[in-house]
This record gives structure tokens, C-alpha cells and sequence, in this order.
């Protein structure tokens, strides 16, 4: 087990900048998970880390020790790969034996190994199989245990649940997730779907276009995104965002809507009047108000959608579609108006222009920004 | 004609009560029908093939010289009781093994480097791959004809940089030396058959997962060992297959030897393939030539066989 130190890494394709340099400091023992977009730069980063990409600049070190220009095999990482990328023609004991094999293990103590991770993976019965009699969850399943059998520092997985139905997915990710608690290894987990970052990390690295947009534990990242990229790329549904001009007076603040509509907001000394800003509000922090017991403003009913455990109801406010959450299962009419209020201590504002998140009085600076 | 029905059949059928037509000769149309459609190809594969095949094997056992108008009787096994004793056979035979496993060992085994090469980036590669192909699309006579001139010390360089090399003392043609003749055919053989395992390897190589690679570099596989329990795992079945196919083309390949050899001096370079062309069209003896042709069929049906019996073992084995 390993820390794994990234300094200033960069990454060039000839003129193109994949990766514009990333700083990141992964703990021993530590399960982080890079998320974005595809083309973000997510998985060139890993393939850093494995070694099969070079590194253009920077340093990559494992362990206190920079592994810039050492070949994968002299890294002592373990890879997860999306196709899984076993070897067809062998055996599944032979997939998860090789590693030992060619490090000359002593064949009892292969032998163990393999009994051992197969007992910890449910692959007993399938140790004489080739790949291709393997459903795709126990192919996955050979993957991490080729992985697990030889005991690196560091395990990295490149998105190895995409090419699973959405139930074994949701298996295999809890699988995964106690697998790491048991081995305590030091793991690297890229992903473009945000659940199984949310779910799964210690702490997620959001990225996109090759920049590290923000560090965070997940509710870090959820409570307080750095910016609209990331407020809007983690949640589902997704963040609902309203253009609007930023006003503040004494310690009350409020946003006001194209239309006019005023939402008030948390006071932030990064804010100043008059400024162009995006007011951001997540489904489960906008109410539907029916009593009149509080502030609220009208909007018009578009949609509802029921969930059974909870209702999406799709509203639109001042022009734009605004989606709220709820558990209750509100009698509403399609067409017809209803009164919303935003949960003001939860709703955010970004200035428009960079897009950062403007941080109320209260809210000290301590999630990992850059 | 039953034709006209079966297609009647098929586009009557709403008009007519079904109870009308026999269930029995629907069905029968019904399984006749498919063969009216592949019958044009039937019957060209069995005018141009079948044919010709059986009627080759009946002149195996019968006299058919074209020069003898009283020729044409049937003789029995006569052919074949002269054959066991035809040291000119015999020796073709040897030839014959030797020759096809000759330039079939050289043939794969550069035309795997080779393949190993072009499967890497590097700038050009496109046109390289082009050009590697060429040997394949010069006629063969034209081949033979060149490597025939190439061998020859007063038009050719070949001997003269032998000598420089050591190799020969004096600059002489291989081809009329008969210890020595058979390895200008065989030369020029692997020269014209190195593109086709060249491009035939490659196409497999290029389809296997370049993550596997990765894996296996991870897991601390150097590039031998990748190349053993990746590549030739991966290649084996395009290897069986084109080593099988290629084995019974060079085998039956009597072009270069012809135009290079014409099979001497003294039969040194005459195999069964180029035997069989002197026997028919030199001393235009057509009986005893399908003999030898019927031979070599049957050789190459047990050689065909006992590959493909191997590699059913081998992948019985495998799963």
C-alpha cells in the first residue's frame, strides 16, 4: 500500500494539452475516484499513473518514489480495465496467476493466492473456464481478481462497471466499495457516472477539460461545488440553474429573475450589486409551498413525474424549466400554477462569468479549489 | 414444370383454397424450392469441376496417348504398378517435400517478422504495406524468368556477390548444378510468398485489443513474453489455416520450377507437380499423368486431413 503524489502533471498530444498540469495527493489507503465528461482527461490521467501514457511534465510518484520513467511492471500497480482485457486463450486461474507466474511464485504459493482471492470473489467453480463461457459480471469479477491476486501498492480502475447491466452494477459497486475496506488498498477509480462516484469515493476529483475542477469528499462536492461545472455534473436530477442580478442590503440578499421573480439568498461578501449571476438549486431544496405559510413564488406546472417513493414535479420559472423534489405526493394539476420557495441556506450563486461559486458570509474556504 | 408450380404456389396462394393444392407436394416444393435458386451455381461447379475431376481420374486407368490414335483402352492399375517403380517419381517426391517445406519454413517465418514490422507506426508505413505486397502481383513466369537471369553469372548479380560473401569460390549458376538447383526455385518461391503470410499475419495481428498488451505489461510480461502468451496464442489459428492452404499450393506451385529448372538438370529439381506437367504436355502422355495427378490428390486429401484432425485435437483441447 502507497500514497500516490501528482506534481504539476501534464499531458500533450503534439499541440493538443490533454491534462494542464494536476496536482493531486492520494493518501495510503484511500479510495478516490476521478469523474467528468468523457474527454476530460480522466482516464489519460490513470494510464499516467500505470504508465502507459508518458507523462509530458511533471511528476508521478508512488510511495515517496517518482515513477516517472519506470515501465509498468516496475510500478506494482494493479489495472482494471473497462473490457476487462483478459487473456482469452488461458484459464480463469491461469488469467489470475500470470502476474505470479512471471515473477517465478513458487507455485504453492500461486496456488494459495489464487484459492485465497477466489474464495473472497465467489470464482471457485469457475477456476478452469476461459473468459468467454463468463457472464460479464464474473469476467469483471476475474478482472479484480487478477488485480487483487498480486498484492500492489495501488489498484487503478479505468470505468470497469460501464459494460454492466444497471443491477450488477449497482452490485458490483458495493462489491467493490467492501472489497476496498477489507484490502485497504490505495485505489484510483475513474468513472463518468456520477453515482458510482458519489457512492464509491473517499474523496472525488471532478474534472473536465484536462483541469481539476475540484477535491472533495462527496458530500463536500455536493454541498459546495467550486463551480457550475461541478454542480451541475454531480446529482441526479441534476442541479436546476436561473440567470439572474445579484442585490444585497444590509444582511439580506436576493436574486432577481429576468422576469422580475425575487429569490432571496444568503449574503456573500464575493458578491457585489448588480452583477450578473446563476443562481443554482437543487431539486430536493426547492418546496412546494401550498399553505402560504412562507415566501413563495408562482410558477406554472409542466410535468409530474412520479417515482413512487418520490414525485418530480417540473415547473418552469421566469421562462425556464426549474425540477423539484419531493417526497410528498403533491395534487397537482397540469397547467396549473403552484407556489415554490427555494431553501435559501442551500441555494447557491455563481458568478456568471467564471462560473466559480460565490461563497456566503459563514462559509469558510475548505474544500480544495483551482 | 415443377418450377413454375413452387413459384405459383407462392403467389396463388390467396386465391386458391388451401384444401385444394396437396399438403404433401406443397411441402415437397417447398424443400425443392431453395434448389432451383443455387441450381445456375450447381451446375457450373459440376460442369467445370466435378466433371473434369471424375473424367481426370478415369484417364488415371486408361491409355490415353495423344500422339497414339489406337490409344484410349482401359488399362487397370497398370499406371500405378509403373508409378511405384518410376524412380523419376520416387525422386519427385522427395523434391516435392522438399521444395514445399523449404519455402514454406522461410516463407512464414520472414513473412511473420515482417508482419511483426509493419504492425508498428512509424511514417510510410501505408506505402510500405503497399509495396510489400508487390512480389505477389508480378506474374509468376515473369518471377521465374527474373530469378532465372538473377542465378545466371553472365547476366545475373547473384553468384558475384556470393563470391564477394565467401560463400561460392567461383561465380557459377546453382541452377545447373544439381545438389544445388532446387534452392533457386525454392529462393525465388519464399521471395514471391512472403507477402501473402506478411499480410495475412498482420490482418490478425492488427485485431487483437491493444489492452491486452497493456495488461500484460502490467502484470510484468516483458516483450518476449507478451509475444509468446499474447501474439502467438492470438495468431495460432490464422497460422494453422495459412500454413495448411499454403502447404497445398506450393506443393501444386510448379511455375518457377518450370520457367527456372524445367525440373533439371537430371530431374534434380522435377517435383510431382512440374512431373505431371512434362508427362501431359512434353511427352504428352495424358494416362500416366492423371496417375500421378490422382497420387498427388490423394497426398495432399491425407495431408489436408491429418491437419485438420490435428487442430480439432488442439482446440478440443483448449476448451
Amino acid at each position: 500500500m502507497a500514497s500516490i503524489e501528482i506534481t504539476n502533471a501534464r499531458k500533450s498530444y503534439g499541440a493538443v494539452d490533454v491534462l494542464h498540469g494536476i496536482n493531486l495527493d492520494i493518501q495510503d489507503g484511500e479510495f478516490i475516484v476521478l469523474v467528468g465528461p468523457s474527454g476530460c482527461g480522466k482516464s489519460t490521467l490513470l494510464r499516467m499513473i500505470a504508465g502507459l501514457e508518458d507523462i509530458t511534465s511533471g511528476d508521478i510518484s508512488i510511495g515517496g518514489t517518482v515513477i516517472n520513467d519506470l515501465q509498468p511492471k516496475d510500478r506494482d500497480i494493479a489495472m482494471v480495465f473497462q473490457s476487462y482485457a483478459l487473456y482469452p486463450h488461458m484459464s480463469v486461474a491461469e488469467n489470475m496467476s500470470y502476474a505470479l507466474t512471471l515473477r517465478k511464485t513458487a507455485k504453492e504459493k500461486v496456488a494459495s493466492a489464487i484459492e485465497n482471492v477466489a474464495g473472497v470473489l465467489g470464482l471457485n467453480a469457475l477456476l478452469e473456464r476461459r473468459p468467454k463461457a463468463l457472464s460479464g459480471g464474473q469476467r469483471q469479477r476475474v478482472a479484480m481478481g487478477r488485480a487483487i491476486v498480486r498484492q500492489p501498492q495501488a489498484f487503478l480502475f479505468d470505468e470497469p462497471l460501464s459494460n454492466l447491466d444497471a443491477r450488477l452494477r449497482e452490485q458490483m459497486r458495493t462489491e467493490i466499495r467492501k472489497l476496498h475496506r477489507r484490502l485497504g488498498a490505495t485505489s484510483v477509480y475513474v468513472t463518468h457516472d456520477q453515482i458510482e462516484a458519489m457512492t464509491m469515493a473517499d474523496r472525488i476529483v471532478a474534472m473536465y477539460n484536462g483541469i481539476v475542477q475540484q477535491v472533495g469528499t462527496p458530500l463536500e462536492i455536493y454541498d459546495r461545488p467550486a463551480n457550475i461545472f461541478v454542480a451541475s455534473f454531480i446529482g441526479s436530477p441534476a442541479m436546476n440553474f436561473l440567470e439572474g442580478i445579484y442585490q444585497a442590503e444590509g444582511d439580506k440578499a436576493a436574486i432577481t429573475l429576468e422576469d422580475g421573480t425575487v429569490i432571496p439568498v444568503l449574503p456573500s461578501p464575493q458578491a457585489e450589486n448588480g452583477q450578473h449571476i446563476t443562481l443554482g438549486a437543487r431539486p430536493e431544496h426547492i418546496d412546494i409551498v401550498q399553505d402560504g405559510s412562507r415566501p413563495a413564488v408562482s410558477s406554472n406546472v409542466e410535468l409530474i413525474e412520479p417515482m413512487g417513493l418520490s414525485t418530480l414535479v417540473h415547473v418552469t420559472l421566469a421562462g425556464k424549466p426549474v425540477k423539484i423534489f419531493t417526497l410528498a405526493r403533491p395534487d397537482l394539476a397540469i397547467g396549473s400554477q403552484v407556489q415554490i420557495a427555494f431553501n435559501m441556506d442551500k441555494t447557491h450563486i455563481f458568478d456568471r462569468q467564471s462560473e466559480q461559486r460565490l461563497l456566503p458570509l459563514n462559509e469558510p474556504r475548505h474544500t480544495q479549489q483551482t | 414444370m415443377d418450377g413454375e408450380q413452387a413459384v405459383n404456389t407462392m403467389t396463388d396462394v390467396g386465391n386458391r383454397p388451401a384444401a385444394r393444392r396437396g399438403v404433401f407436394s406443397r411441402r415437397v416444393s417447398g424443400i425443392l424450392e431453395p434448389y432451383y435458386y443455387v441450381s445456375p451455381a450447381l451446375v457450373l461447379i459440376v460442369a467445370v469441376m466435378l466433371m473434369p475431376l471424375i473424367l481426370g481420374l478415369s484417364y488415371a486407368f486408361r491409355d490415353i496417348r495423344i500422339l497414339n490414335p489406337f490409344s484410349g483402352g482401359f488399362v487397370g492399375l497398370a499406371h500405378f504398378q509403373t508409378l511405384m517403380h518410376d524412380s523419376a517419381f520416387l525422386g519427385a517426391l522427395v523434391n516435392t517435400a522438399w521444395w514445399t517445406f523449404g519455402s514454406l519454413f522461410f516463407q512464414f517465418t520472414l513473412g511473420l517478422v515482417l508482419a511483426l514490422l509493419l504492425n508498428r507506426h512509424f511514417v510510410g508505413r501505408r506505402l510500405v504495406q503497399a509495396l510489400v505486397f508487390l512480389p505477389w502481383a508480378v506474374p509468376t513466369f515473369l518471377s521465374g524468368l527474373n530469378w532465372a537471369w538473377m542465378f545466371n553469372p553472365v547476366v545475373g548479380p547473384l553468384p558475384h556477390w556470393m563470391v564477394s560473401l565467401g560463400i561460392m569460390e567461383t561465380p557459377f549458376n546453382i541452377l545447373s548444378d544439381p545438389d544445388l538447383a532446387m534452392w533457386g526455385p525454392i529462393v525465388a518461391n519464399i521471395w514471391f510468398g512472403i507477402p501473402f503470410f506478411a499480410i495475412t499475419l498482420l490482418a490478425a495481428l492488427q485485431s487483437i485489443p491493444g489492452e491486452l498488451y497493456e495488461a500484460a505489461s502490467i502484470d510484468g510480461a516483458n516483450t518476449r513474453q507478451q509475444f509468446f502468451s499474447i501474439t502467438i496464442p492470438f495468431l495460432a489459428p490464422t497460422i494453422a489455416i495459412t500454413l495448411m492452404l499454403r502447404t497445398i499450393w506450393i506443393a501444386n506451385f510448379a511455375d518457377l520450377i518450370v520457367v527456372m529448372t524445367k525440373g533439371g538438370p537430371a530431374d534434380s529439381t522435377q517435383i510431382v507437380a512440374s512431373y505431371i506437367f512434362t508427362q501431359a504436355f512434353r511427352r504428352l502422355d495424358f494416362g500416366y499423368a492423371s496417375a500421378i495427378a490422382a497420387v498427388l490428390l490423394v497426398l495432399l486429401l491425407a495431408y489436408a486431413l491429418g491437419v485438420i484432425a490435428l487442430r480439432r485435437a488442439m482446440t478440443h483441447a483448449d476448451s
